[in-house]
């Protein structure tokens, strides 16, 4: 999750008052973000990735005076016409179709606010470009460049800049091969015949979105004056980065100027600020939220979380928001901001009213039967991963892979299949303890996933129930008696026992043992070479039944 | 009288043998009791002020395995030198390897070592030598131990435990301390021995015959002492982490939550975009979620649940709701993944039962694509419940985490606003761990946004809540490493009490 740390003296400077770090604490965990760290001046927070406007100072200090009851209402953000332009070159439609733009005046920009300008940067290229990809920014020193711009197109190797933090020119080509940026973000445009640029009148270079800005426009710490421009594969998020970006800086003292971005059949004037209106219906908010609020309790609950509310009729409220909140979608997300307006600490508990009786699960009920019966019989509980390797589910058990669920990325090669039967995970668990006292009984209830063509997934879960008992004077007569056993106190009173062949028992000590005419596992001695393999020195039986056979033979 | 045991009056009887003293082995060896035998006779006889017990260290050597080979074929240095006389006593450096056929590793150490015992002179690349020296004690050392292993330090000679010093700095040496444990009879211990231990035949199981021909009357049955340690015994057990699901589950039971339990493998349909999770979000990356390459794709739902889904993602569809604003796809809905969440069962059930009141939970399996660390797992557990009723508030949501926690043992609970992709609105909870002293982050939740319950046409509210259950058993198991949890050691498990509430 994004973090911001807030200084208590700047974040004071912001909110318009004199803040303790003991109330910052308190305080801020109640508009949902999670106190990471409490420094000696500082408090760094976490916050979630639909309030993207917390990526800066004045974002969060908003919020803060909504909480606090020290200013309700929506923020108003003032939009001086501007007339530096930005015309739009249609070669760009073939690969990054949008900008938006917008200049900022009159900033005094320190290192703290180049720090946060950064920060604000990654954070809306994280959390609303998804890392450049939809939406990538670039800030300029508007002194250092001649308006007006244009967003073109150029061929690989047409044009030379110096891109931010080189000394040397380099085309856009030569970016992607050998900047640290252009190699991590290659992908975005290295397909297209063409790559985007923005330029001034003159042809210099602000920059080559989504990769790198170029040097010529690096703002420094007595930058005054800002361009701006996002880019971006769709309309709608760059514009709302643009917003969250804007409103940030003026909040830090810029006066906002808009931009005329002539596309060739229409011209775009951003950024635009209009807040977005949605009704809220009393009614719907108080029965998600178990209150009984009136219509003007609901207003000054919203008025706290920075939103501007009226009602049109009775229960009904038209809702304002401003243009920085681009996580509200739906008429729900304003029932939130009602709870977190009202405050969450003054919400108190109550129970459903409805009456109900609970029901475990046939599976849990069996497992839990054979759990107890293998308990007794002295058995230790195992339970393992149904992640597993081909090593030790088939090369150890000297068997022939089948048809395997295999992951398409897995994190280890010890994890790169799905296990089909539990016995493996039993062997390796005696392997992993063998240094301890024998003898050694472990039993497995648990999962295990097989290939199925009539499901949805194309896979089946089923439980099995497996054990092991390794000890020096282990055999087939003692795990079969152990099998039988759990067979007869699950309440069967036949069962057959057949010879069969498998090839990790030693033959002539393996069988099937079946209910009726279903075959339901396989009882024997395990294979010395798989004792070998395993590196165990103890002779050892084991049986694997299929719980959801016996289940159906219940029936 | 001091009444003595059968295996106390052996064991002194031993010592006397022994001439009032000796080692606990011989003890052994002479009694022909067992080792635990003879040290629990000795810690009584200690304790009756009859025998006094005294623990030395000892200090073991024996051969490395780079020693054992040296033993066999002897020292380099001595290799290079035979080879030197057998050449007459003076050669180039090559030839005498040569001769000595001396691996090129062992060049170096028997260069040095010739130098250092003197044995030979090095002049521009000839070897030169005056006669054959004698064995030195490093060599016998070596034999020695070649002969008989392990030796014993304290017993050789000076010049022998100077050798050691030698052989242990060119690593051919092993060294292990023990503890050498030594009887001796004090005054008391000799004057009843001088007169004279009859052993008398005590009898320590009781067994069947004696009972049934009551001969028992006439045997003296051996007292017991009742504090010496036993073999340990280990009982049969649950699993400690299936204890505390036990556990959890029985509290949704009591609470009157119904069980449910799905498909591990899951449509990213189900895991992802009937949750109302974008194509795009970052939690659908490979590097957080684990896909399957066989099989690769399941097949999607009924074609209107699956339009109904798509809208929604694309415009909001009829939900009121702006939606993300993208073209969805199909094909990636079909991916099949390891569910990173039970809810993916949750929604799929809820679909099949839009009948109120629902109240269901499950305490299963789910995978994040995560290096395992002491921290981290790629399989484990989540818990989960879920509400949906006529009417169910925020505020119920919060008295039944409330009481969810308190038959848990956690008594002080709170909420937080916080986020999640399809609950609107969301909550944290924490709560206070009296025996960590601080508030842990437990279960996150919220009610189901119209997003994700619209298209499958569920039309009252949903409460839900989840989290980790790994981190709870953390909490009461004590442990720091959670893989020791699915590690299965059988050490751990029989360690671990049954009891954990």
């Amino acid at each position: 999750m994004p973090t911001i740390t807030l200084e208590r003296a700047r974040f004071s400077h912001f909110v318009g008052r004199n803040v303790t770090l003991k109330e910052m604490a308190k305080w801020l965990p109640w508009l949902g973000t999670d106190t990471e760290e409490v420094g000696s001046d500082y408090v760094k927070i976490e916050y979630n990735p639909n309030r993207v406007d917390f990526c800066s100072y004045g974002g969060v200090a908003r919020a803060f005076r909504g909480l606090m009851g020290w200013e309700t209402g929506m923020p108003k953000f003032k939009v001086k016409q501007g007339n530096i332009v930005l015309t739009v070159d249609k070669s760009v439609a073939e690969v990054r179709p949008y900008v938006v733009s917008a200049v900022v005046r009159d900033l005094k920009i320190d290192y703290e606010a180049i720090r946060e300008l950064m920060e604000m940067q990654e954070a809306l290229h994280w959390m609303v470009g998804r890392d450049r990809k939809k939406a990538s920014i670039g800030v300029h020193n508007l002194d250092a460049i001649e308006p007006p711009f244009s967003y073109v197109t150029c061929a690989p190797n047409e044009i030379k800049f110096v891109p931010l933090d080189k000394t040397e020119e380099m085309t856009p080509q030569e970016v992607l091969e050998k900047h640290e940026k252009g190699i991590a973000y290659k992908s975005e445009v290295d397909w297209a015949s063409r790559y985007p640029l923005i330029v001034d009148r003159n042809g210099d270079v602000l920059s080559f979105p989504p990769i790198i800005n170029g040097e010529l426009t690096r703002v420094v710490e007595d930058t005054r004056n800002l361009f701006i421009d996002v880019t971006g594969t769709e309309l709608n998020p760059i514009s709302r980065s643009l917003n969250v970006l804007v409103t940030a800086l003026a909040d830090m003292g810029g006066t906002i100027e808009s931009v005329p971005v002539e596309y060739s059949d229409h011209v775009l004037v951003t950024p635009d600020l209009a807040p977005q209106k949605m009704k809220l219906h009393v009614g719907y908010s108080n029965e998600r939220l178990g209150l009984n609020f009136s219509e003007a309790q609901t207003i000054e609950a919203l008025k706290k979380s920075r939103l501007d509310a009226k009602k049109v009729e009775t229960g009904v409220l038209d809702v304002t928001i401003p243009a920085y909140r681009i996580d509200i979608l739906h008429e729900i997300d304003l029932v939130e901001e009602v709870a977190i307006g009202y405050g969450y600490y003054n919400l108190t508990p109550t129970i459903p009213a409805t009456v109900t009786t609970g029901k475990q699960h046939r599976v849990s009920e069996v497992a839990a039967d054979v759990r107890q019966i293998m308990v007794g019989l002295g058995f230790v509980e195992a339970l393992n991963f149904v992640l597993a390797n081909e090593v030790d589910h088939y090369q150890k058990m000297r068997r022939k892979a089948e048809e395997l669920v295999i992951l398409a990325n897995p994190v280890s090669t010890e994890y790169s299949i799905i296990r089909n039967d539990l016995l493996p995970s039993l062997m390796k668990n005696l392997a992993d303890s063998k240094h301890h006292v024998f003898p050694q009984r472990m039993f497995e209830v648990s999962d295990v996933i097989k290939l199925d063509d009539d499901s949805e997934t194309y896979t089946e879960r089923r439980i099995h129930a497996a054990a092991v008992s390794s000890h020096p004077t282990a055999n087939f007569t003692e795990i079969k008696s152990i099998l039988e056993s759990l067979l007869m106190n699950l309440g069967f009173k036949n069962w057959t026992v057949k010879e069969t062949n498998h090839p990790s028992f030693l033959a002539g000590r393996v069988a099937t043992v079946s209910l009726g005419n279903m075959e339901v596992g396989v009882v024997g001695e395990i294979h010395p070479e798989v004792l070998n393999n395993f590196e165990l020195e103890n002779p050892t039986g084991a049986f694997e039944i299929d719980l959801e056979k016996i289940i159906k033979a219940f029936k | 009288m001091v009444e003595l045991r059968e295996n106390e009056q052996k064991t002194l009887l031993a010592l006397e043998k022994l001439k009032g003293k000796g080692p606990v082995d011989q003890v052994v060896k002479i009694s022909g009791l067992a080792h635990a035998a003879v040290m629990r006779a000795a810690l009584s006889l200690t304790e009756k002020k009859l025998v006094r017990t005294y623990e030395r260290k000892q200090t073991l050597i024996s051969l490395s395995e780079e020693g054992r080979n040296y033993s066999e074929i002897g020292l380099p240095e001595r290799r290079l030198l035979n080879a030197l006389i057998k050449l007459g006593g003076e050669a180039k450096v090559n030839s005498a390897v040569e001769e000595a056929g001396l691996e090129k590793r062992f060049l170096s150490v028997a260069l040095g070592w010739l130098n250092r015992k003197g044995w030979a002179t090095i002049k521009k690349g000839t070897l030169k030598t005056m006669k054959e020296p004698q064995t030195g004690y490093d060599e016998n050392l070596l034999r020695l131990l070649t002969e008989k292993e392990p030796l014993i330090i304290e017993d050789l000679s000076q010049e022998l435990q100077k050798a050691v010093s030698v052989l242990k700095g060119r690593r051919l040496m092993e060294i292990e301390e023990k503890i050498l444990r030594e009887l001796e009879l004090t005054d008391d211990g000799w004057n009843l021995v001088k007169k004279g231990i009859e052993v008398s035949g005590e009898v320590s199981q009781l067994t069947p015959e004696l009972i049934r021909t009551g001969k028992w009357r006439k045997t003296k049955l051996r007292r017991f002492n009742v504090k010496a340690p036993g073999p340990p015994i280990y009982p049969g057990k649950i699993h400690p982490a299936q204890q505390i699901i036990q556990h959890i589950r029985e509290i949704f039971l009591e609470m009157g939550f119904t069980e449910i339990r799905g498909s591990i493998v899951q449509t990213a349909f189900w895991n992802f975009d009937a949750l109302f999770q974008p194509q795009d979000h970052p939690a659908r990356d490979v590097v957080d979620t684990f896909y399957l390459s066989h099989p690769e794709k399941g097949k999607l739902p009924k074609k209107d649940v699956v339009e109904a889904v798509a809208a929604t993602h694309e415009n909001g569809w009829k939900t009121g709701s702006r939606g993300w604003e993208y073209p969805w796809s199909p094909e990636e809905a079909k991916r099949l993944v390891l569910r990173t969440h039970t809810t993916a069962e949750t929604i799929h059930y809820l679909f099949e039962h839009k009948e109120p009141p629902v109240k269901v939970f499950s305490v299963d399996r789910v995978y994040r694509n995560e290096k395992l660390d002491y921290k981290h797992l790629a399989e484990f557990h989540q818990i989960e419940g879920i509400i949906m009723d006529k009417k169910v508030t925020l505020r119920d949501l919060m008295g039944t985490l409330t009481e969810f926690y308190h038959k848990l043992g956690l008594e002080k609970v709170q909420f937080w606003p916080s986020y999640f992709p399809y609950t609107e609105p969301s909550m944290q909870s924490t709560v206070y761990v009296p025996e960590l002293k601080t508030w842990v982050e437990l279960c996150g939740m919220g009610i189901f946004r119209p997003e994700v319950l619209a298209p499958f046409g569920v039309k009252h509210p949903v409460l839900a809540w989840g989290g980790g259950l790994e981190r709870l058993i953390l909490l009461k198991l004590g442990i720091d490493d959670i893989r020791l949890l699915y590690k299965n050691d059988l050490g751990w498990i029989r360690r671990t009490p049954v009891c954990q509430r």
